[in-house]
């Protein structure tokens, strides 16, 4: 059966009704927080359900998917120039057409990333004033050099050759890493993730608290929403700012006794369910043909990634 | 404050993973020893309520919004070690999940905001709360905790930054990582933290404080343990 999101789920809360009039509705971090939530749920429910359909990579045992997102996120961490960059990019794109993914969503947000922490970030070290090189677009001209302690701002300013590719090859990694992160991640279920992890001997102590801890962040962050919708629907005037510090100090404090309270609850529940100290995963399975296959597969690519 | 992938060089990232990797194994251990077979729920809700702090927007003075990274808050409240791995598996979750941070930065966003900023914010209060049992001194104390621990966390930040082009650059110099000099990511970091972003930290994690000592005093670490 073919899962598709619904379409309420897609939609951003309405905040039509809520913008400010002349009472000065001032309710933007309601507003703020249910966006954040909503995002946050809105995230999980696409992972799991491009995760769980029948494609190429989403075949693949987890483990291998692991091995393959550390293998080739180091790859792009060790590579220095930017050809090697945009073919490793190519590479995962076709990957990700493959699994037939939705390459439109999944690259808007590899964008958007790349676009803020590689590029943004990166742009003002393309200027003469951080790294020096051939200036290949004047900015800037200063009646005369200044010396300001350890700083210095030359007469001319202006984006160097050296700079521009460093913010190039700097966006190219950022974008790759961070593509190979949503690939896997939108073709591997969370809990298969964190099993895979077994393999790099993390202990299985480690895994139960992160699988529990994911369970329930999205358990809370439902409560949280509807706390929040709660708040928003019974509002009908001005929130001053120090009312709203005290609602949402009250809300995280309910959220940490409900969360010592489920503690209490998942314990008893464990003992219950005959849990001893020694945890332990089971359902690993044994790895299949094509498990082994794809491993050779990425492998060579990868050291021939690592070689050119 | 979430390091990307692409920022550090190996030359950083696997050593921080190192760190990061001393400080869970002790961790879990000192949990365990206190709690025994509890820590796995504890541990776990503690992470999930870590993450969801972040989930909060606080109005702050002048109009706007901000939300806080929660490391000093847990830190006061369950205790620096069990801040150490509840804030690491929200950090862990948020990369792998939503491309919050790289995965190879874990280990630096790790040590960053899950041991360096629970430590010195458990400390600071500890240090300025002195024995006071209320009043003032204690809110003072909970906002400092929150304002030094974030500023303390950028600067370690801005230092992971300011090294990439000593550590990793072409022959002619171009840097292959970070392309900040220490003179420019260091300051730029600290200064952002230490004018703003760390006063919202002050404010989310003296707001929650007052209202925990209020209502749930036992509930604070801080306040019912006596360190040796």
């Amino acid at each position: 059966m073919k899962n598709k999101v619904p379409l309420f789920l897609l939609e951003r809360p309405s905040s039509d009704s809520f913008i400010p009039g002349k009472g000065g509705l001032k309710i933007s971090f309601i507003e703020k927080g249910i966006h954040h939530l909503a995002d946050v749920i809105k995230t999980g429910y696409i992972q799991w359900e491009t995760a769980s359909s029948d494609n190429f990579f989403q075949k693949i045992d987890a483990r291998v998917k692991i091995l393959f997102l550390l293998f080739y996120i180091i790859i792009v961490s060790l590579k220095k120039n930017i050809p090697s960059e945009v073919l490793i990019g190519a590479f995962v794109f076709v990957l990700t057409f493959l699994s037939r993914l939705e390459i439109f969503n999944l690259y808007k947000r590899v964008l958007f990333f790349a676009f803020i922490f590689g590029f943004l970030i990166a742009l003002p070290s393309a200027l003469n004033v951080i790294t020096k090189g051939e200036i290949i677009l004047p900015l800037l001209h200063l009646s005369k050099p200044y010396r300001f302690w350890i700083y210095q701002i030359p007469e001319e300013i202006g984006l160097t050759r050296e700079g521009v590719y460093g913010v190039l090859m700097l966006t190219s990694r950022v974008m790759n890493s961070l593509a190979l992160s949503f690939f896997v991640l939108y073709t591997t279920p969370f809990t298969e993730i964190i099993k895979a992890l077994k393999v790099l001997k993390v202990p299985d102590s480690f895994l139960m608290i992160v699988t529990l801890s994911y369970k329930y962040v999205f358990i809370f962050a439902k409560t949280i929403e509807d706390m929040h919708l709660a708040m928003k629907s019974r509002l009908a005037g001005k929130v001053s700012n120090a009312e709203g510090r005290r609602w949402i100090a009250g809300r995280l404090a309910l959220m940490f006794k409900k969360s010592q309270q489920r503690c209490e609850e998942i314990f008893k529940a464990m003992l219950g369910r005959g849990f001893s100290n020694n945890i332990k995963f089971y359902g690993v399975k044994k790895l299949q043909t094509r498990d082994w296959v794809a491993s050779a597969v990425f492998f060579i690519v990868g050291v021939l990634f690592l070689w050119i | 404050m979430h390091i990307p992938d692409g920022y550090l060089s190996p030359q950083t990232y696997v050593p921080l993973y190192g760190v990061s990797l001393v400080f869970w194994s002790v961790a879990l251990k000192k949990i365990n020893k206190e709690l025994s077979i509890k820590h796995i729920p504890y541990l776990a809700m503690s992470a999930a309520f870590s993450f969801l702090i972040m989930m909060f927007n606080v109005p702050i003075p002048g109009g706007t919004t901000g939300h806080a990274v929660g490391a000093g808050i847990i830190a006061i409240l369950l205790g620096p070690w069990t801040a150490v791995i509840a804030v690491s598996v929200s950090l862990i979750i948020q990369a792998i999940v939503f491309g919050d941070g790289g995965i190879t930065a874990i280990g630096a966003n790790c040590f960053n905001m899950a041991v360096v900023m629970p430590f010195v914010s458990y400390w600071v209060f500890r240090l300025i709360k002195g024995n006071a049992d209320g009043g003032a001194r204690l809110s003072i104390a909970a906002f400092l905790s929150g304002y030094v621990s974030l500023s303390v966390a950028a600067a370690v930040t801005g230092i992971e930054f300011g090294i990439q082009p000593i550590l990793a650059a072409t022959p002619d110099g171009r840097p292959l990582y970070a392309p900040y000099p220490l003179s420019v990511a260091l300051p730029a970091m600290a200064l952002e933290h230490l004018l703003l972003f760390g006063i919202v930290e002050g404010i989310v994690t003296v707001l929650l404080f007052r209202y925990f000592a209020k209502n749930e005093p036992g509930l604070v670490y801080s306040l019912t343990v006596k360190e040796a």
